[in-house]
This record gives C-alpha cells, structure tokens and sequence, in this order.
C-alpha cells in the first residue's frame, strides 16, 4: 500500500556508499513509484532508485526544485535535494502514469 | 495530426500543461534542485520467468473502466455513437470521427497518415481507438490529458475537421432530433461542448476488443494457438524485449518512446525539449487488433508486422533520443516468424458494428 511516508519516520534504506545517511529511497518498480507523496525538511534530499526492469526518467518542473535525472538505468540510484519549501510534482517523462509529490517544508 | 491546430486552440491549451501535470513545463530549465551523481546499487540478477508465469499478467479486466466524472449511461453511449458517425461536426459536413477511425479498419483509417480538412494529408497515422478507455494519456504526443479532451481535439483542428466549437454547437441546435437526445443523456444540462465530449468519449470507451484466440490461450485453451505463436510469446517476453512497453492485456503501459525511426518529427519532444529521450519519442501503441491496423507506426511508414520485426531486430537510428530498450536483437528468421506468429493471435472476432441511424 502506497502512502503518505515522512522522512521523520523512515529508518534509513541501505544504499551503497555515498548515499546520504537520512535519505528517504523512491523506488520504481513495476512502473510505480513507492510512495504517492513524501514530506521532507528543505535541504534534505531523496533517493530516487530505479529497482524497476526498465529504464526511467524522473523529472520535476516545480518552481524552484527542478530536476531532470535523464535516462535511469535498472540499479541506479541518484540523490535530489530538494532547496525550495513548497510542493513539488514528480513525474517519469517516459511512463505518464508514474506520478508523485514531494512536500517540502521550512 | 498536426499539433499547431491544437497550440492555437484557447480550449486546448490548458489541456496540455495539465497532461504534464505541470504549468509552464516546456520553458523551465531544470536547475534548481541539487542532482548528485547517478551510481549503481544492487541489481538482483533476473531469474527466467516461466512461461506460466507471465500469463496472469495479460488477462483480461472484468470491466470497461469509466471515470467518476463521466459515468457510463446506455443514453450517453447511445448519443456518442450518432456524434461519432455524424459528418455534420465537421465544417464541411464531410468528415466524421469515424472517417479516421473505422470499424472497418481496425478503428483505424488504414492509411499511412490519416486525411484531414480539405483531404490534406496529415503528419501522422490515424491510431486506433480500441481499447481507449483504458489509455492514461492521448495523441501520439501525449498532449491531451484524458479521452474527454480528445474527443474535442480534432473537431475543433484546421487540419483536421475545422470545425469551431461554437458554429458546430449552432448547428447540432438546428438538428431537431438531437435536442430531445442530449436532455436524456444529460438532464438539466443539454447540448454544450461539454457534454457533446462526454457523449462521444462513453461511446469511444464501449469500443473493446473482443476475446481473441491469445485469451483462450491465457485462460488455459491450449489447443486454440500454435506451438510457433506460444515461442514467439514467449520471444515478445523475453529475447526480443517487447513486453517492457508492449505491457498488460492491452499491450500498452502508455509510455513514450524515440523507437528509431527515421523521421523527422520530435514527438513528445514538442513539450519536453529538455529532455532527450522525448525528441522522437511517440506514445507506445496497444497491440489488439494488430493484424487488421496496418500499415503500422505513428507515421505509418512500415507496411507489414513482418517488416516492423525487422526494425526492431535492427534497431533503427542510433542517436541520443533513442530508447535505451532499442538496440538491436540478433532474432533470427524463425523467432521473427514466431513473434509474428504471436502478434496474429491478438486479432479478435469483432462483431460488425452498426451505423446508426441519425437525427435530422
């Protein structure tokens, strides 16, 4: 069950080094992302990880938290930090119905 | 099936932002987030997947999904059909949503581009609409957001019908027969473009295909293909890679895709410049009726299943926008005999569907 998920409360998701202690992990398999909306703290940063057997490309165009990670492949993982307090949408450019929002607060 | 119809249109704007899901989507540039480097985490080796088990994945739904806003009534549905075969919501009263998108073609025009106002030619295939009423997205550019929208798409285009939404609400007001027609399918509401898309679009979503042999097989028939089709299952699954698009009972996960095709139309690229894998990128075809939907390709430009296996084997033009799926396969004659094979088991015994009488 996809759910409203708060970095607050994630134990951390063991990714290899270099990923960021307290990063919360998007994961895309099946197409979907792991959770529907996420809250986290501005400056904190996810971790957008491709489990899936195809490659993605997540992107967002919300004022002030763009990003494009460009073509993902299967077992890639990048980290986004997310500067903006607001809301931002994600989407896969590639798979419309990949969709999911980040809540950032000051 | 130009879009710089649809760039014009006041109605239709909106309409593309909101397929993004965002506002202003083309003219960011994305920099704002921090991005750090993409790295490899554990990629669990992929166990082969008995052919059983890839089964339950292509069954059937038990339902035709219609959306909450507009719910199924026969009355709708029944009104959408007159509206589909009715060549008066064209400017010239010549063209109807039918004369694009046959019963007798597949739902298709059969042609390689599909012929717009005037009988100009247009810039991309006709696609079908079978199986609409499950598409998460619609055009070959993903620019209209749900099938509402698209029924209105190419009335209202120069290229296309031409047709102005407020001449055509006039002249559906004259036609005295229509009247009593959308009270009924619409009480308190009436005629309005609104509701001329929701009627169109209940009727577009009870265009289904039928069950074909490839469902028996999946339900547990294993006489009613044969042993070359089920190879060629399990080829589209698996060597050849088609299923990572070709996806589910429709055979479509809706995604957009630069299959190398040697055209100069940028596709989903229109809206998403930024991002290179969109340039080319067309939204991915279902797969049902295959057989009859010839020839095959947003432009049309492959005439046979035989040939589009070809290109797939290939790979087509390799340039930065192309899938990262699309490489070529190394299948040899009999696999590309097998999946063509395959392929024919999609086409279903579609019912002859009945032009309805219209109101005058």
């Amino acid at each position: 069950m996809r759910k409203l998920t708060s970095l607050s409360f994630v134990v951390l998701v063991g990714l290899s080094a270099g990923a960021l202690a307290a990063n919360l992990t998007i994961t895309q398999k099946g197409r979907v992302f792991s959770v529907e909306s996420v809250i986290i703290k501005k400056g904190e940063a996810l971790t957008f990880a491709n489990d899936d057997s195809v490659p993605h490309n997540i992107i967002s165009t919300s004022k002030g938290n763009e990003f494009n990670l460009g073509s993902q492949p299967p077992g890639a993982a990048t980290d986004v930090t997310f500067k903006e307090a607001g809301e931002a949408q994600i989407v896969c450019a590639i798979h419309p119905r990949m969709r999911m929002t980040v809540k950032i607060t000051d | 099936m130009p879009p710089s119809g649809f760039i014009r249109s006041a109605l239709l704007g909106p309409a593309v932002a909101a397929t993004l899901g965002l506002i202003g989507f083309a003219n960011l540039s994305f920099a704002a987030a921090i991005v750090g480097e993409m790295r490899r985490t554990d990629p669990s080796p992929k166990a082969a997947v008995a052919i059983n088990a890839m089964k339950p994945e292509y069954r059937r739904p038990p339902s035709i999904p219609f959306p909450k806003e507009n719910p199924y009534t026969p009355e709708k549905a029944s009104l959408g059909k007159k509206l589909y075969f009715d060549t008066r919501i064209s400017v010239t009263s010549a063209q109807s949503c039918a004369s694009c998108h046959s019963p007798g073609f597949g739902w298709g025009d059969g042609l390689a581009v599909g012929v717009g106002h005037g009988m100009a030619k247009l810039g991309r295939h006709s696609p079908t609409i079978v199986n609409a009423a499950w598409g998460a997205i619609f055009m070959w550019d993903g620019r209209l957001a749900n099938l509402e929208e698209q029924a209105l798409g190419p009335i209202q285009s120069p290229g296309e019908m031409n047709m102005p939404i407020e001449k055509l609400m006039e002249r559906l007001a004259t036609i005295a027969e229509y009247k009593p027609l959308f009270v009924t399918a619409f009480p308190g509401t009436g005629l309005s473009p609104n509701t001329l898309a929701q009627a169109i679009s209940t009727y577009e979503r009870t265009v289904v295909s039928e069950q074909a042999p490839f469902d028996l097989w999946i339900e547990g028939n294993e006489q009613v293909i044969s042993d070359e089709a089920k190879r060629g299952f399990v080829i589209f699954n698996t060597k050849a890679q088609c299923s990572s698009c070709h996806e589910g009972w429709n055979f479509t996960n809706d995604g957009f895709q630069d299959i190398g095709l040697p055209s100069a139309d940028v596709g989903r690229g229109q809206f998403l410049p930024d991002i290179i894998k969109m340039k080319h990128a067309f939204k991915t075809p279902g797969l049902r009726e295959i057989a009859r939907r010839g020839p095959y390709m947003h432009d049309g430009s492959i005439a046979t299943l035989e040939q589009v296996v070809e290109h797939y084997d290939h790979g087509g033009v390799d340039r930065p926008s192309r899938s990262d799926l699309v490489k070529p396969l190394g299948l040899t004659a009999q696999e590309k005999s097998e999946l063509v094979a395959f392929l024919k088991t999609l086409t279903s015994n579609l019912d002859p569907t009945t032009v309805p009488v219209l109101p005058r």
